[in-house]
């Protein structure tokens, strides 16, 4: 045991929560960051404007450039806490040894933070439909878990126009969903009302069925012919918006997709799940149409003061260096669209995951987003070439709560090709 | 040397460092030394998608043997680079696809690198096969 004298108590934390010098750190999995209450604890959450890295982050290499990427300089005081002193002694002690003298330890989150309603705890609003690993296991073994009040789920694994990756290895009851199932190949759009009753129907899915989704990311390739049979987790995030737009209630992705099931050390199957047919959805399709936007509505964004068109891609398809698209030939951006950086390419969302592929800190998220203009307050219509980065965005948005959002389903693939007006280069 | 004599003697070198900490920092100091890449060479074309952090490659063949110089805005990355073209400088194309870079795991970086870093080194890898194909 490393011998800390600096434990921190619940009045002194409290006291410093403002203070710019101090960082607080959460060592705790993203999914007790995010609101799931791992150890009973009386609030779910983190303790308002800590930092999330989970001790699961401490083996890899690289780490300090994690810590790094976060702000998180040796010359500040930090607080470590988490739900066991054996837990946050570990992460001290990694942090000391990368050169990080001021340390504190705080060791009362779950019997005094969390029991008392005064202490200030933050959390992401819709947490319950970003899951663990550990909850879809509990539902799949128990057929009941926490946050859950239903007796019928279907877990989905996503692609696109590629089953091996399902024959691959996915997690036992899963069914597979092609996301061509879901969008048609002309546009790229979601199919029309009629085709995703059969379509849902055929999957086994009513609107009061809570449906898991996840995919697998497997290193994407801007230069091979289908980069996006790489991207399942971007697939599942499709899905996703794609069912809340239809109607169904309860609809939850599996935070990290199938690499998070894969590090928890929970069974991969490789048995072929038959999907089981409902005869009818339930409600009329789609139940939620605010939430998609198509190419008149998006000119209209663009005309209004409160509202953005919010462009989920990478620079350099920002600027017009590259369409992102080996099927899209025009280069450049949808003139007074918001930039919010997806990350490298049109295949990955570095800028919106933690490096083991769950979603990033939302605060983190919302913190660059405002940078951008891109506010709760505002109406906010994201978009990408196709739909599959704007769709994460959207999924995020939706689940930290913003009452204004839609996706431009069309994206840059249908302004493109309208021939409507663009522009190229850095903004000045 | 060989490839392979050339990735036993990575691989030795790095069984030193049995800490993560210590496996950085030798990476780190490795990119160091990494050969300059000309700054006419950062174009898009040597520009790898998929990395975490910017890659560029360039590759060419001097006397049937590819040479190849790299740059990234990253510290860890930079020494990952140095320790694959270690590996595959002043080699025929030929040897260079049949290399399967088995040092990655054996150093543990397949499974100590964050998921995403991993990716890069991935597609960094990837793309190194690609040029020894076209060349």
């Amino acid at each position: 045991m490393l011998n800390f004298p600096d434990q921190i108590s619940t009045s002194e934390l409290f006291f410093n929560l403002d203070n710019p010098n101090i960082k607080i750190i959460d060592v705790r999995s993203v999914d007790a960051y995010n609101g799931w209450k791992e150890r009973n604890e009386k609030r779910g959450g983190h303790i308002k404007g800590a930092k999330s890295l989970p001790v699961k982050w401490m083996k890899y290499i690289d780490w300090i450039e994690i810590v790094r990427s976060k702000k998180i300089l040796p010359e500040h005081h930090l607080v470590i806490y988490g739900y066991d002193i054996l837990q946050i002694e570990q992460a001290a002690g990694y942090f000391r040894k990368a050169g990080y003298p001021h340390l504190y330890i705080y060791n009362y989150f779950v019997e005094e933070w969390s029991a008392d309603e005064r202490l200030p705890i933050d959390r992401l609003q819709r947490y319950t439909q970003l899951i663990s690993p550990r909850w879809l296991n509990e539902l799949i073994t128990k057929g009941t878990a926490p946050e859950y009040n239903n007796d019928k789920f279907v877990i989905c694994h996503a692609h696109y126009r590629n089953k091996e990756d399902y024959m691959k290895g996915h997690i036992p009851g899963a069914i597979e969903i092609d996301t061509l199932l879901l969008e048609a190949p002309e546009t790229w759009n979601r199919r029309s009302p009629e085709e995703l009753k059969e379509a849902l129907e055929s999957l086994g899915i009513t609107y009061d069925t809570t449906v898991i989704l996840y995919g697998r990311f497997s290193f994407p390739d801007n230069h091979d012919p289908f980069p996006g049979s790489s991207a399942g987790q971007l697939a599942a995030m499709r899905c996703a918006f794609i069912m809340l737009y239809a109607g169904v209630k309860d609809v939850r992705v599996l935070n990290g997709g199938i690499h998070s099931w894969i590090d928890e050390g929970f069974e991969i199957s490789t048995e072929v799940y038959k999907k089981k047919p409902v005869p009818d959805f339930g409600i009329r399709i789609p139940s939620h149409p605010e939430f998609a936007v198509d190419l008149p509505e998006a000119r209209e964004i663009l005309k209004a003061e409160n509202k953005n068109l919010v462009c989920v891609r990478s620079w350099r398809e920002y600027i017009g260096e590259v369409s992102g698209y080996n099927y899209i030939e025009k280069k450049g951006r949808i003139p007074g669209a918001v930039f919010a950086d997806c990350g490298s390419d049109a295949y990955h969302m570095e800028n919106y995951r933690n490096p083991d592929y769950t979603m990033r800190e939302y605060n983190e998220i919302e913190e660059n987003w405002k940078k951008a203009g891109i506010i709760p307050d505002k109406f906010n219509a994201f978009y990408c070439g196709t739909g599959w980065r704007g769709s994460e965005a959207f999924f995020i948005a939706w689940l930290m709560g913003w009452p204004f959002i839609a996706l431009y389903d069309g994206g840059w693939f249908e302004w493109s090709n309208n021939n409507l007006p663009f522009e190229t280069g850095v903004p000045k | 040397m060989t490839v392979n004599e050339v990735q036993e003697k990575i691989i030795e070198e790095f069984s030193a460092y049995e800490d993560g900490f210590k496996k950085y920092e030798h990476l780190v100091s490795l990119g160091k030394d990494l050969e300059p890449l000309k700054k006419e060479d950062r174009t898009d074309e040597n520009l790898i998608f998929g990395c975490q952090s910017l890659v560029w490659l360039c590759a060419e063949l001097k006397d049937q043997k590819i040479h190849i110089t790299a740059d990234t805005d990253a510290l860890i990355t930079k020494g990952i680079l140095a320790l694959l073209l270690s590996v595959v400088n002043n080699r025929p194309p030929g040897e260079i696809l049949s290399c399967d870079f088995y040092f990655v795991e054996r150093i543990g970086l397949s499974s100590n690198l964050s998921p995403a870093r991993w990716n890069g080194l991935y597609s960094i890898i990837k793309r190194i096969k690609n040029l020894a194909e076209i060349l």
